[in-house]
């Protein structure tokens, strides 16, 4: 989860979001070395007695500000859109979930093989247990396996919501009366946390998400009892 | 109207390299257009002989520009015939 101060990406927990955060490792060093370069260009101009009234034109540099450019673009293109294709790619899913949203809530079904449903309300701030997260914990957490390709269909009640976990690297919106597909791969065991990402009301930010990836024995125990409690 | 780049590019040849980025980089988009124009099996240009070629995909043909991971003709096929 996010926590105060925190300046970066939350730690990856899936392969995509490892390649999105070295993307952005690689994008963010470029951008820091123009900036200084142009910075101390800035400074060293404006620090000098030195003038010259006498240049006109310089091929030399122009063509190197011209070519050197275009191969940062290119650098940053070609990851870009590699990474692109790879979030798009089918990865023949081990297990589908469906979340729908609602006003303000998010329902979880698990309908591959029973049918396994729940809603999945905010914790409220005064029935914190002890080590608990405020605003972000949830009653009832979707449990997904370690290692497992998942198939997300995500859809809505009423209203827009999003269904989004930083951690993930998921974010897909959920439209009423449209199916949209997210794909995603828990690489370790651990809670992870989302927010509802689009405007739906009141209590958008009181809508959250908790993924809790476990290996496959603990999901088929909780599964199970799950289906007995319901 | 080449004549006069011609000319122009002479005196200044630091013209050639904006020429070769910004001319490849506009070929390129009008050739993934054209791409996706012609090769999408979304879209549709002859209604009466192949109106609907999404109805015609084949389960182990790639459809994308690019994959990183993935190798279509190895998918096994695991769906009916229509």
């Amino acid at each position: 989860m996010a926590h105060p101060t925190q300046l970066g990406f939350q730690d990856a927990a899936s392969p995509v979001m490892e390649e999105l955060l070295h993307f952005h490792d690689h994008a963010l060093m470029i951008v820091f070395m123009i900036s200084t370069l142009v910075l101390y260009i800035i400074v060293a101009m404006v620090t000098t007695k030195l003038t010259n009234k006498y240049i006109l034109d310089s091929q030399e540099i122009e063509i190197i500000w011209t070519v050197l450019p275009a191969l940062i673009l290119i650098l940053i293109a070609l990851p870009s859109l590699r990474i692109l294709y790879l979030m798009d790619e089918i990865n023949d899913p081990h297990l589908t979930i469906k979340a729908i949203g609602h006003q303000w809530y998010w329902s979880y079904e698990y309908t591959d093989y029973e049918e396994l449903g729940f809603d999945s309300y905010m914790v409220p701030t005064q029935d914190l247990a002890s080590g608990q997260f405020r605003l972000l914990d949830t009653d009832h957490r979707m449990v997904v396996p370690i290692e497992s390709p998942i198939r997300m269909l995500i859809s809505a009640e009423d209203v827009l919501h999003s269904w989004a976990v930083p951690s993930l690297g998921v974010k897909m919106d959920a439209v009423p009366g449209r199916l949209n597909q997210a794909a995603f791969i828990a690489s370790r065991p651990g809670v992870f946390y989302g927010q509802c990402s689009e405007i739906c009301g009141a209590n958008q930010s009181f809508m959250p998400i908790v993924v809790e990836a476990v290996p496959l024995e603990h999901f088929e125990k909780w599964s199970s009892l799950m289906l007995e409690d319901a | 109207m080449l004549a006069t780049i011609r000319k122009q590019l002479r005196h200044h040849p630091a013209l050639i390299p904006l020429f070769i980025f910004i001319g490849g980089g506009a070929a390129m988009s009008m050739a993934y257009l054209a791409r996706l124009g012609l090769r999408n099996p979304d879209v549709c240009w002859d209604r009466k002989n192949n109106p609907e070629p999404w109805n015609k995909l084949g389960p182990t043909d790639q459809y994308k520009f690019y994959t990183v991971n993935m190798d279509y003709s190895k998918l096994k096929k695991d769906r009916p015939d229509f």
